[in-house]
């Protein structure tokens, strides 16, 4: 089966891509890190790393969702700390930055607004701000927001919780607690394995963060935080709302992940291996009905299937971005799908959820594992806060086998 | 007839040999004289103008003119535009620091600051009678001669020198004078003229160091240096490590830090003046040269290249093995390219070129010095290496063959030359610090006056590239923290250099002058028969302050050298690291002192006639005793406390073994306190941590 891209002229040059691991939250110096900058300075090295150039880039598509010292600056500021005066954009759509950020700097090299243009996500939970918002109609008048933990705990459109989302669908979908404790236990095993085998040191890169004197402070070398856990434990633990525990949904992280976006040509010149080809051949959101954010993926997904007509066999590696257990379980059950055939290299539930790099750290694993595998389509999808679910598909050329 | 192992650099500025200035007793020229040339007479004496006297350069070479010229009460003129930013107020500060308030303002009386539209010269400058025209204005040929034209139009005898960044000579129609960074206390200029003129014997006599190089599109310096700077930025451009990284490696493994230098100079004229210099080699040899991308955007903006203080750097770049091959074939490759360049061309003197480098540029050995201890066949293979990542260098300006004289003398003897009448031969130090590459020079050039069957020796600086000597080179003892049996081999073999002074030669004499002799270098000095100094030379052993223990022979052999009355002096100089007058060393650390050319006349009678002339300073041979307890000046400071238990136990265990013990039972406190915490929390251990640790 031969699938059209939607972005024809748009190509990811293989191996130029990284990102850094995700300590969870307070857990390392990116605790104390502008973030921004930090992930700018990370995407010339990772990008050095990768023998590319940073003056190859003519274009930067950012991302990130917790509000930045100097956010306000943007693309070209993140472009400048990462050495390259580029203009572009930043963009921000809670948990579908990431992989939103990677379509749109397809978009622009299919537009012919870049050549090759760089796609940088990050996004630091730890020491989140607190927004101060004047709020005449509110009784406080002013109102104090922290802005993950308060976000997290209400969706002003439904006036639920997060968490909520997760139970709501789970009772929807009559998912079993049994089964998301052995989803999540697989999860934990298949991550390890990944960073056993070394899969993880091929799209990680171990990074040292410097003090104002400019000493190193701390490394960057883990996904701090991660620790096996045995069934047992997972039965044993309270049930927050249906089928979430503390050990069935993800914790917050810190990190930043880049990849670049071109031309078939320069995608040749820039990658290490040129006889590799990546595609982006479609992207989909969708929107569940209020407070059921955990079904919203798989609603993308087979809006997705239906529309570049493939089908879940001819997907080669499968990934879902999954802050709730509940969420893999749903697209299980409603694609009829094998939950053990996906997210084989560890996933969100397992190494956190940092927000914005998520889905872009997921879709690098997602293409290396493609391309490990000897080419094919990577379906890589997930939730976002709204409610909504996003889905894109990549193909690797046939054969590339790094 | 003169004969030497190569030439003296002071011949390539007219000032023929330093034998010739022994054997004739005065120096080739002398300040008051040059004056007279350059200025004329007093009572029809013309004067000094600088023109774009308020710029970088223009108000810098003021201070310098107008301090060395103050007893010569030469007016100076300081021209600029009326609307100009003042750069001369600014430099009183600096100038009164360094010459005390009365000579500032003293200075200040001789400077007369005169403004014109750039078309009109003022009037009144005709009755100042201008002599010499040293221009400094913005780096724009058309401009200059434009100037010139203004000037010999209306002062026609006018002498006229361009401070200029990289127009060569022949296009401007005038000399050339390049300075080096920092104006006001730099004393380096390259020169470019047909015959090396009076005013540059003058700057020469005014103790500033003219060094003659060849009339090309940028001059010896600005290949370094900004050479260094387009290697640096490809390697930027290849690897995405950010400049201050860079500059850090770069200082590691060479010494400069080039980004760093362009902020310090003023990034905005700096990028400006680097780019410039950068495009015309470029068009002259190709991609070599070409600026990057990122420097003609500096250029542009005039931004600065390290971060902002709000951005100090977060991530960490490390080079790791082969991350460091790969740096050194950008770096080295094309440095050792554009030498060959300049070697091919004749562009200077060797050790004029290898100087330049170490003393403008801050590299901790000169592009040549590194290319001939790494062999021809090295060299070159770092250069092909260089070519594979940037092919388009490979197409021109590379001269390979530049590297096939490795054995001639100009190449082995950058830094120490030696000249002979047949009679009586002169040793000449031509680099500042010691190192190992003056240690293999110096012998060298023991053995070349040995097999020329010389037996009389005067061992001095150069009285070009060295106006003072400073001692050892520090850099060389980073490895020594570390590595006992590397300070242990340093003292060894370099006192056993020093030794051969005393041994092999019937007579052997130092000559101390300029500002100072001091530490490793006053060591070398003493191991002659005879040490002849200027009355004025500062003479001193300030290794207790930084602190190391002195390693070739200071702690025992002035002992063995001078009755027990002299001790204490000796001690005190050791231990409190303070500086003594040469006149007041006579007796106890020197033979003889006097002013200026009579001390150069005894130098040369001790040289010839010997013991004739003065009895030799015999060495005790065997052990002494020496009091543990002297006198000296109280300090609270422990570390100078403890550094100087440390000097005089070494004091008490070399002179209490025989001489010819003593040299290993020296070499093994010095090296044994190099690898203590002490040294390591002072100068050295601080600069090594600095330098070394990136
Ligand atoms: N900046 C350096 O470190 C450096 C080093 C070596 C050589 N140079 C050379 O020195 C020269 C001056 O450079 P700078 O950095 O000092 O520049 P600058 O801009 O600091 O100073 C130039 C000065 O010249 C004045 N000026 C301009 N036109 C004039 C004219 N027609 N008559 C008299 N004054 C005039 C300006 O008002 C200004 O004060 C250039 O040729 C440059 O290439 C500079």
């Amino acid at each position: 089966m031969n699938v059209e891209s939607i972005f024809p002229k748009a190509h990811i040059p293989y191996g130029t891509w990284g990102a850094s691991y995700f300590p969870a939250w307070q857990s390392s110096p990116l605790a104390e890190v502008n973030i921004g900058q930090f992930a700018g300075e990370a995407m010339a090295y990772i990008m050095g790393k990768r023998k590319v150039p940073m003056n190859s880039l003519d274009y930067l598509v950012s991302g990130s969702t917790i509000p930045w010292h100097w956010k306000f600056w943007g693309s070209p500021f993140l472009a400048s700390c990462a050495g390259q005066r580029v203009p572009g954009y930043h963009l921000e759509q809670a948990c579908a930055t990431g992989l939103k950020a990677i379509f749109a700097a397809a978009g622009a090299v299919q537009g012919g607004l870049a050549n090759v243009s760089g796609v940088l996500t990050f996004d630091r939970t730890s020491d989140s701000p607190v927004g101060v918002f004047p709020e005449r109609r509110s009784y406080e008048r002013t109102v104090a927001l922290s802005d993950v933990w308060d976000n997290f705990g209400f969706d002003p459109a439904t006036g639920g919780a997060m968490i909520a989302t997760a139970g709501n669908a789970a009772r929807k979908h009559k998912i079993d607690r049994k089964e998301v404790d052995e989803l999540t236990f697989l999860r934990y095993k298949q991550y390890f394995q990944a960073l056993d085998s070394g899969f993880l040191a091929k799209v990680l890169v171990p990074l040292e963060v410097l003090n104002l004197q400019g000493k190193v402070m701390g490394k960057i070398d883990s996904d701090a935080g991660v620790r096996s856990i045995s069934l047992e434990a997972l039965h044993s633990q309270r049930e927050l709302d249906t089928c979430v525990t503390s050990g069935t949904q993800t914790h917050a992280s810190d990190g930043m992940a880049t990849m670049l976006v071109t031309t078939k040509e320069k995608a040749r010149e820039l990658s290490s291996q040129p006889d590799i080809d990546i595609q982006i051949i479609g992207l989909v959101e969708a929107r569940a009905l209020p407070s059921l954010m955990a079904e919203a993926p798989a609603m993308a997904v087979k809006k997705l299937l239906q529309q570049t007509g493939l089908t879940m066999n001819d997907i080669a590696v499968v990934k879902d971005h999954n802050p709730f257990a509940v969420n893999d379980a749903i697209f299980a059950k409603e694609l009829n799908y094998d939950w053990h055939n996906m997210n084989k290299t560890g996933c969100p539930l397992v190494w956190g959820h940092p927000q914005g790099p998520t889905l872009t750290r997921l879709s690098i694993e997602a293409l290396q594992e493609t391309v490990d595998l000897g080419g094919g389509y990577a379906l890589v999808f997930g939730c976002a806060a709204g409610d909504v679910g996003i889905a894109g598909i990549f193909k690797v050329s046939e054969g590339g086998k790094a | 007839m003169i004969k030497s192992m190569r030439q003296s650099t002071l011949e390539t500025i007219g000032l023929g040999s330093v034998h010739s200035i022994f054997s004739k007793g005065k120096l080739p020229v002398n300040a008051a004289e040059q004056v007279d040339k350059v200025f004329g007479p007093v009572g029809n004496r013309g004067s000094l103008v600088i023109s774009g006297a308020n710029g970088i350069v223009g108000a810098g070479k003021l201070m310098q003119f107008g301090s060395r010229l103050k007893d010569y009460n030469i007016p100076i003129v300081a021209l600029d535009f009326p609307g100009a930013p003042d750069g001369i107020t600014p430099q009183y500060k600096g100038l009164a620091s360094s010459f005390g308030k009365k000579n500032a303002d003293e200075i200040m009386a001789n400077v007369i600051r005169l403004n014109y539209d750039g078309n009109n010269l003022p009037s009144l400058l005709k009755s100042l009678n201008p002599k010499f025209l040293l221009e400094a204005i913005p780096e724009i040929l058309n401009v200059k001669k434009a100037h010139f034209e203004l000037f010999r139009s209306n002062f026609p005898g006018i002498e006229i020198r361009s401070v200029t960044s990289g127009f060569p000579s022949k296009e401007l129609g005038v000399g050339i004078y390049h300075p080096a960074f920092p104006h006001q206390i730099n004393k380096i200029w390259e020169v470019v003229e047909n015959e090396p003129s009076e005013i540059t014997k003058l700057l020469w006599a005014l103790g500033m160091i003219p060094m003659a190089v060849s009339d090309e599109w940028s001059f010896v310096l600005d290949v370094l240096f900004c050479g260094l700077m387009v290697s640096a930025l490809r390697y930027n451009r290849a690897t995405n490590i950010p400049f201050w990284k860079i500059d850090k490696y770069i200082r590691k493994f060479f010494g400069p830090n080039p980004f760093r230098a362009h902020d310090v100079i003023g990034a905005k004229g700096a990028n400006f003046l680097t780019w410039n210099c950068l495009h015309d080699l470029s068009t002259k040899y190709g991609d070599l040269f070409a600026p990057t991308e990122a420097l003609v955007e500096h250029k542009d903006s005039g931004q600065n290249w390290y971060p902002l203080n709000h951005l100090r750097p977060m991530v960490n770049t490390t080079i790791d093995a082969a991350g460091s091959m790969q740096f050194n074939i950008w770096i080295l490759g094309s440095l050792f390219q554009m030498t060959s360049l300049m070697i091919h061309e004749k562009r200077s003197h060797f050790s004029i070129m290898n100087s330049v480098g170490e003393l403008c540029a801050q590299f901790r050995k000169g592009t040549l010095a590194l290319m001939r201890n790494m062999g021809a066949e090295q060299s070159k293979r770092i250069v092909e290496a260089y070519h594979k990542l940037h092919p388009e260098a490979a197409l021109n300006a590379w001269h390979p063959e530049a590297l096939d004289n490795l054995d001639s003398n100009d190449w082995k003897q950058l830094y120490v030359n030696a000249e002979h009448d047949g009679e009586v031969g002169v040793i000449t130090l031509g680099r500042e610090a010691y190192n190992d590459d003056v240690n293999a020079e110096l012998n060298r050039a023991i053995d070349w006056l040995k097999a020329e069957n010389i037996h009389k020796v005067i061992l001095t600086g150069d009285f070009h590239l060295t106006t003072q000597l400073v001692g050892a080179d520090t850099n060389e003892f980073f490895p020594a923290l570390d590595h006992h049996n590397i300070g242990y081999r340093i003292s060894y073999q370099w006192s056993k250099t020093a030794r051969r002074l005393y041994h092999e030669f019937e007579t052997s004499v130092a000559f101390i002058n300029g500002k100072r002799c001091l530490g490793g270098m006053l060591e070398l000095f003493q191991h002659c028969h005879y040490i002849v100094t200027d009355d004025d030379s500062d003479l001193g052993a300030p290794e207790v302050n930084l602190p190391v223990v002195p390693g070739m022979e200071m702690c025992h052999l002035p002992f063995r050298r001078t009755g027990s009355d002299n001790w204490a002096k000796l001690i005190k100089l050791l231990l409190e690291g303070r500086s003594v007058k040469g006149k007041d060393t006579v007796g106890w650390l020197t033979d003889y002192s006097a002013q200026g050319e009579a001390a150069i006349k005894m130098a040369w009678e001790l040289a010839s006639k010997g013991e004739l002339a003065m009895p030799k300073r015999k060495i005790h041979e065997s052990s002494l005793y020496i009091p543990s307890f002297y006198p000296t000046a109280p300090t609270e400071n422990k570390n100078i406390l403890e550094a100087r238990k440390a000097i005089m136990d070494t004091i008490l265990a070399s002179c209490g073994a025989n001489y010819h013990e003593a040299l290993k039972v020296q070499s093994e406190c010095s090296a044994k306190f190099m690898t203590s915490d002490l040294c390591r929390k002072g100068f050295v251990g601080q600069e090594a941590e600095k330098t070394m640790n990136v």
